[in-house]
């Protein structure tokens, strides 16, 4: 008891609420081959994201935040460190178990919205079930996520477009089935990464409202990056980066 | 359940797709089709290898060998009925063979130089027509449709042809009758109720000498169409006891015996070595252990070598099959890879929402079976018709293009000969699938191996 005790203590004790924390990454370096050397993006990052947080992180272009956003995604590997979602040590897990841990508890919102030219919006809203279940049980509860996916497109106002292709939709409306499919098998967690960049400031603002109604609805643990000023003003929470560095943090500040 | 879902999805959203699906189609097709062609080919040639030979033939060695000749054997009646007491035997017919040579006296002109010599070779069977009939399918022979071109002389009665034909006038002394193969016939004009002339030299048993050589008149009682060419062309049949008489044998005197069984794939093996015992035992033949002496034999053993060169025909074939099959993987893995380049983004964006490498792996696999499932079983269907329709196909095309493709003449075949062999099917088509699927692992795997990262950055 008294061996582990130190570690654990410094994991709950910041505040007295005890917030739990959904993701973290201790000591992340993240180094790529150019040529025949190694770049280094990330030098040492640590960064904890709480239950029901919303957290913005800016950085000038460059500083390595969609670097950090990859690993803190589980889409890439740290050169060094370690990511943990929900206390799990995620690159200790095998490739399966962690593609299921992506699914069940990471959302993505991209930039450039990424969804699938082939499928209809409904489609490509209902399209993390169908990853997450094998035919026979989708078929069983398909009818289920089916009303979920029509339940979120309607609120976001997109009843009318649900046969649409991603091709036939604006890039508001992409960007909102986007969210759709996010949230769709209720993650504790959503990594959006520049999810106004493409859009203009009006359309840009609508879906950011969304985004964060749902944020606060379902307690949401949210990751968000800009550019945006203004926007990040609407965050409690804003983790500045420079340089593959945490520079500043609102919540726990880093001297330096 | 996205793997299923989204490989038919990309299946039909890619025109692409559709190309490897044909390419799968076509080459499935063009296999069933020649495949059956050529087994249907095989099989006519393998009949016409047989030709009029029975299942078993018996070849005893001569009667009294001197210097290495002798006299054909005597005493028909005795090796028949030993052969007859088998329960496996379905029918049996003596045979006497010679060779002679026609003359042509009255051919209207000459084609080479043996023609203008005025004889060409005969070969000269004595039957019995009752026990030919049953062992054989000369009935048939005589009563088959006439090749293209050309027209055939059935004997007035084909249960009795060596009667002398209907209006025979003869010139001299009335001829005994032949049958006369028909393209033998149709060489030299021989019309019903023609006389010719044939001419032989026998040999003397007792000094193994040649002796003077013979000719007699006979007239053509009509043809016979074997449809294999070299019988067609040379063999004329006689009533055994006529040409026995003629040679100067005696009525009991043969060369050879054909042998029909009920069962031949069934019971040729164990037949022969029974026969060869049983007509030792009798004095017929050697000791059926002597190396030298092969007398009682299937008609396959018979023609082993031509047997063999069929079979080597055979092998070639499924080489050469493969290599298509091939092409077609290649098509579909060159489509497949295109695809994977193509969907670079939504790999990655599969990645990103949980989706295995291994899913995304057998996503890509899935396309691959589809087309090839699709396009192989599209290919069955068209193949198995062509090949049950191919002889109306080609007479339907060569009148559209106004070109005969398939000279009939050329093969003495009335139709384009087709077999569709079940098992021949299966293996094309479980060949086009594992070749699809073997070729399509490339493309799949790299899929499965792509950064999600860098499958993510940008459009
Ligand atoms: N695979 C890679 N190989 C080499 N360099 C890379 C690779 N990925 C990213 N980088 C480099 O890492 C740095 C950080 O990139 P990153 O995309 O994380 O920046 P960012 O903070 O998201 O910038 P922006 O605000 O423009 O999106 C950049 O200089 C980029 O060139
Ligand atoms: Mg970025």
């Amino acid at each position: 008891m008294v061996d582990s005790s130190t570690e654990t203590n410094e994991q709950t004790a910041p505040s007295q609420e005890a917030p739990e924390r959904v993701l973290a990454a201790t000591g992340v370096r993240r180094s790529f081959k150019v040529g025949d050397r190694r770049l280094e993006i990330l030098h040492g990052v640590d960064l904890e994201l709480y239950r029901a947080e919303r957290l913005c992180l800016m950085g000038s272009s460059g500083a390595g935040k969609t670097t950090l956003l990859n690993i803190l995604g589980l889409l890439d590997r740290p050169t060094e460190g370690e990511v943990e979602v929900e206390n799990v040590r995620v690159w200790q897990l095998g490739q399966a178990q962690r593609s299921r841990l992506r699914n069940a508890k990471i959302g993505f919102v991209f930039q450039f919205y990424h969804l699938l030219a082939e499928l209809s919006a409904l489609e490509n809203a209902l399209l993390p079930a169908m990853i997450a279940h094998s035919a026979a049980t989708f078929r069983s509860k398909r009818a289920g996520y089916t009303n979920k996916a029509l339940e979120m497109l309607t609120r976001f106002g997109l009843a009318e477009r649900l046969t649409h292709r991603p091709g036939q939709l604006s890039g508001g409306e992409q960007q909102r089935v986007a969210i759709a499919r996010a949230l769709l098998l209720d993650p504790p967690i959503l990594i959006a990464d520049e999810p106004t960049g493409n859009l203009d400031r009006a359309t840009g603002e609508k879906v950011l409202d969304l985004l964060f109604e749902e944020q606060e609805t379902r307690g949401l643990s949210l990751l968000l990056v800009t550019h945006d000023e203004r926007l990040a003003k609407r965050c409690e929470r804003i983790v500045h980066m420079e340089d593959g560095l945490i520079q500043a943090d609102s919540r726990t500040p880093i001297p330096h | 359940m996205y793997r299923f879902f989204l490989s038919l999805r990309y299946l039909r959203a890619r025109k692409t797709n559709w190309i490897g699906m044909a390419g799968i189609f076509v080459g499935v097709t063009a296999l069933i089709l020649i495949l059956s062609i050529m087994s249907g080919f095989l099989n006519e040639s393998r009949k016409h290898l047989r030709g009029n030979l029975s299942d078993v033939l018996v070849q005893p060695m001569l009667d009294y060998p001197i210097k290495g000749k002798g006299a054909p054997r005597r005493d028909v009646d005795a090796l028949l009925e030993i052969v007859r007491s088998d329960p496996r035997v379905a029918a049996s017919a003596p045979q006497m063979v010679w060779y002679g040579m026609i003359s042509a006296e009255n051919k209207e002109f000459y084609a080479s130089d043996q023609e203008r010599g005025g004889l060409a070779v005969a070969n000269l069977v004595g039957i019995d027509v009752e026990a030919e009939f049953a062992a054989t399918d000369l009935r048939e022979s005589m009563l088959r449709e006439p090749a293209p071109g050309t027209t055939t002389q059935r004997p007035a009665d084909v249960d009795d042809p060596f009667a002398p034909p209907p209006g025979y006038q003869p010139r001299g002394f009335p001829a005994e009758s032949i049958i006369v193969g028909e393209r033998l016939g149709a060489a030299w004009g021989l019309q019903r109720g023609a006389e010719v002339e044939i001419v032989t030299a026998t040999i003397d048993p007792e000094s193994g000498r040649t002796r003077d050589p013979i000719n007699q008149t006979f007239v053509v009682a009509g043809t016979f169409r074997s449809s294999h060419n070299s019988m067609d062309l040379e063999r004329i049949y006689f009533d055994r006891r006529v040409l026995a008489d003629w040679l100067g044998r005696e009525d009991d005197a043969f060369s050879q015996v054909l042998v029909k069984l009920h069962d031949y794939e069934g019971d040729k093996r164990a037949i022969t070595e029974d026969l060869g015992v049983k007509l030792h035992q009798a004095g017929f033949l050697h000791s059926p252990e002597s190396p030298l002496f092969d007398e009682v034999k299937t008609w396959e053993a018979f023609r082993r070598t031509l047997l063999a060169a069929i079979e080597n025909e055979k092998s070639l074939m499924g080489i050469m099959l493969s290599l298509v099959m091939i092409v077609a993987g290649f098509c579909v893995f060159a489509i497949l890879s295109m695809m994977v380049s193509e969907k670079r983004r939504d790999i990655g964006i599969l990645c990103a929402l949980g989706g295995t490498p291994k899913g995304i792996m057998s996503l890509f696999l899935l396309i691959a079976f589809w087309e090839a499932l699709i396009g192989a079983s599209l290919g069955v269907v068209a193949g198995v018709w062509g090949a049950l329709r191919i002889d109306s196909i080609e007479r339907w095309l060569s009148a559209k293009l106004n070109f005969q493709i398939f000279d009939r003449k050329v093969y003495l075949f009335d139709h384009i000969p087709s077999v569709i062999q079940v098992t021949g099917v299966a293996w094309i088509v479980a060949g086009a699938l594992v070749c699809t699927l073997a070729f399509a692992m490339i493309p799949a795997w790299r899929a499965a191996k792509l950064d999600p990262v860098e499958a993510l950055r940008f459009e």
